[in-house]
């Protein structure tokens, strides 16, 4: 590594006692994995904590797995590159959750089934292939998409504690965060990953709060918006301008990405399938819009800090982050924000704010490795399979799957070598699965002559999303932003979902299950 | 450009704020909500291990 920058990144208030607090706090995490391992006693305790969650619990747990270290990673990113500009994307969020907690759009018609997963509906209302090719689509996109957060979550811990001065400090951070997270997943499944969720909850909120105010108290609650107003302009705060980060297209990319985020997204949905009832599902997703608000717009905020903290008070790691002429910075910009907090953080608090990230991370990690084991097991391998499978040989194979699943995070986070911002990167492998889930759910639930033909279809249609990640462009030879393709992958399975039902309609038998799925459906 | 300050401005104090607000509730409610799960998946299954 440069000798300015390992110089640049090694000056941090972290110190041994703040390693103390992280260690303690990773400790109680390992310990309730293994104390709650004995409640474990059927597939519904292990993937929906036996469907007993109520509403506080469930904001916990709901706001812990979407507020994940990635997520501020990302979004600090935005706000380090786009500025307030990119607030817009936290208030498209947080409406979009509150319309869905205030109609049930979707995520009502699903509870009111029973399902464990969301390819399990598609089974009910469409057939066998329908659930499998939902349940391979649903583990591909969401596997991709989990494929950076080891490695951004990695450099948070690497950029804060000063361990960058070690070439070998990443994929070290990487491996020992993977075997902790992996530990207590496999052992507690949903149950471990609510409680830690819960505990992540409370260290997080006093974190975060605690951090940005002192962010404000560091550079001054005028200073940020003057700064930002001064060498962005208008583009720091206006999505639509031409020449801001953003755009109109991007704007709508993101009101659908916020729709599907709390009311699609399978890591979301199964916090609305393990509540106890319909009416603590509501009260969930009403007062999760304010999480869903918080968890974009804070580390925004963070990030807009650390462009204004190396502007005003660190012109000595300018040159390492912002683009000079042509020339692309010599160090990614994902680590200013945690170089930032490293700076102005007392010892001790950064100690507290580092183990509500590292929680963060583990929490968000446990669920999404939870979530993609189950839907391989539950979805792909037991429909396919000629014999019954045991619950105890399901709990077996999904704890397998997470280990898989944990050894492809590693390698794919050392390898992946891809241009674009870590959330471009995850919306567009994100909707591989979520265009035509979106269709087919809506389908599904709302549309009596929807048939097994056209949601087989529209699932295809997500396929679509690869031409917009990077390396499939560079390969190709063009540049079109993912934007585009994410829009037209949502068109198109719109589309292939009435044309293929209107042309291939089902057999007049199926309507029954049809009619259930649609009564199940109304908000 | 000032319309969108004011906007952002307002719309982080507001979500900061009903995030506090909300981090009390959920703190005190979800301890509550713990207990009713242990005692739910205690009631329902019993303490034993699952490999038993």
């Amino acid at each position: 590594m440069d000798p300015e920058i390992t110089r640049a990144l090694s000056q941090t208030n972290f110190t041994a006692w703040d390693w103390g607090i992280v260690a303690v706090y990773l400790s109680i995490s390992v310990v309730i994995g293994l104390k709650v391992k004995k409640y474990v006693g059927s597939m519904a305790d292990y993937v929906t904590a036996g469907r007993g969650v109520g509403a506080a619990l469930g904001v916990a747990t709901m706001t812990g797995t979407e507020m994940g270290l990635v997520t501020v990673m990302y979004s600090a990113q935005k706000g380090f590159i786009g500025g307030f500009a990119a607030f817009h994307i936290a208030l498209i969020a947080g409406a979009m959750t509150l319309l869905v907690g205030l109609t049930g759009f979707i995520v009502f018609g699903l509870r009111k089934h029973e399902v464990l997963t969301i390819p399990e509906f598609y089974e009910r209302r469409f057939g066998k292939r329908v659930r499998v090719l939902g349940g391979v689509m649903l583990a591909l996109g969401g596997i991709l998409n989990m494929g950076l957060f080891l490695k951004v979550g990695s450099m948070f811990i690497v950029g804060i504690t000063g361990l960058s001065s070690d070439g070998r400090a990443l994929p070290m951070v990487m491996t020992v965060l993977l075997i902790l997270v992996l530990v207590y997943t496999v052992l507690g499944g949903m149950i471990s990953v609510i409680i830690t969720d819960y505990i992540q909850f409370v260290v997080l909120a006093v974190g975060i709060l605690v951090a940005t105010g002192l962010a404000i108290a560091n550079l001054g609650w005028n200073t940020i918006f003057e700064v930002v107003a001064t060498e962005m302009g208008e583009k720091g705060f206006n999505p639509l301008v031409a020449d801001s980060a953003f755009g109109l297209e991007y704007v709508i990319w993101m009101a659908f990405l916020g729709m599907v985020g709390c009311a699609i997204w399978p890591t979301a949905v199964a916090r609305a399938l393990a509540m106890d009832s319909v009416k603590s599902l509501k009260k969930q997703y009403i007062w999760s819009s304010v999480s869903f608000l918080i968890r974009f717009i804070v580390p925004y905020f963070w990030g807009i800090c650390a462009f204004v903290f190396i502007m005003t008070k660190a012109p000595d790691l300018a040159p390492l982050f912002l683009e000079a002429g042509e020339e692309a910075a010599p160090l990614s910009n994902l680590y200013a924000m945690p170089v930032f907090m490293g700076r102005i953080l007392p010892a001790g608090l950064i100690g507290i704010i580092s183990a509500a990230m590292i929680a963060a991370f583990m929490s968000t990690h446990d669920s999404y490795l939870l979530c993609w084991s189950s839907v391989i097991t539950q979805d792909i391998v037991a429909p396919l399979r000629k014999t019954e499978m045991t619950p105890k040989a399901r709990i077996k194979l999904t704890r397998i799957l997470i280990v898989g699943i944990g050894l492809y995070i590693l390698y794919w986070g050392l390898c992946y070598s891809g241009g674009e911002d870590v959330w471009d990167y995850m919306a567009i492998t994100g909707a591989i699965y979520f265009t035509g889930a979106f269709s087919v759910l809506c389908g599904g639930l709302y549309w009596r002559r929807a048939s097994s033909t056209g949601a087989f279809l529209a699932l295809l249609s997500g396929l679509v999303a690869v031409f917009g990640l990077a390396p499939v462009q560079d390969l190709l030879g063009i540049s079109i932003p993912g934007a585009r393709f994410g829009i037209a992958s949502i068109v198109l399975a719109c589309l292939t979902m009435v044309i293929g039902s209107l042309v291939f309609p089902d057999r007049p038998g199926m309507h029954d299950v049809a009619k259930t799925a649609e009564e199940g459906g109304d908000a | 450009m000032n319309g969108w300050m004011l906007l952002w401005k307002a719309v982080f104090i507001l979500g900061v704020a009903l995030f506090a607000g909300m981090s009390v509730w959920v703190t005190i409610g979800g301890f509550g909500d713990i207990k009713r799960l242990f005692a739910r998946l205690e009631a329902a299954h019993g303490t034993k291990p699952e490999d038993e």
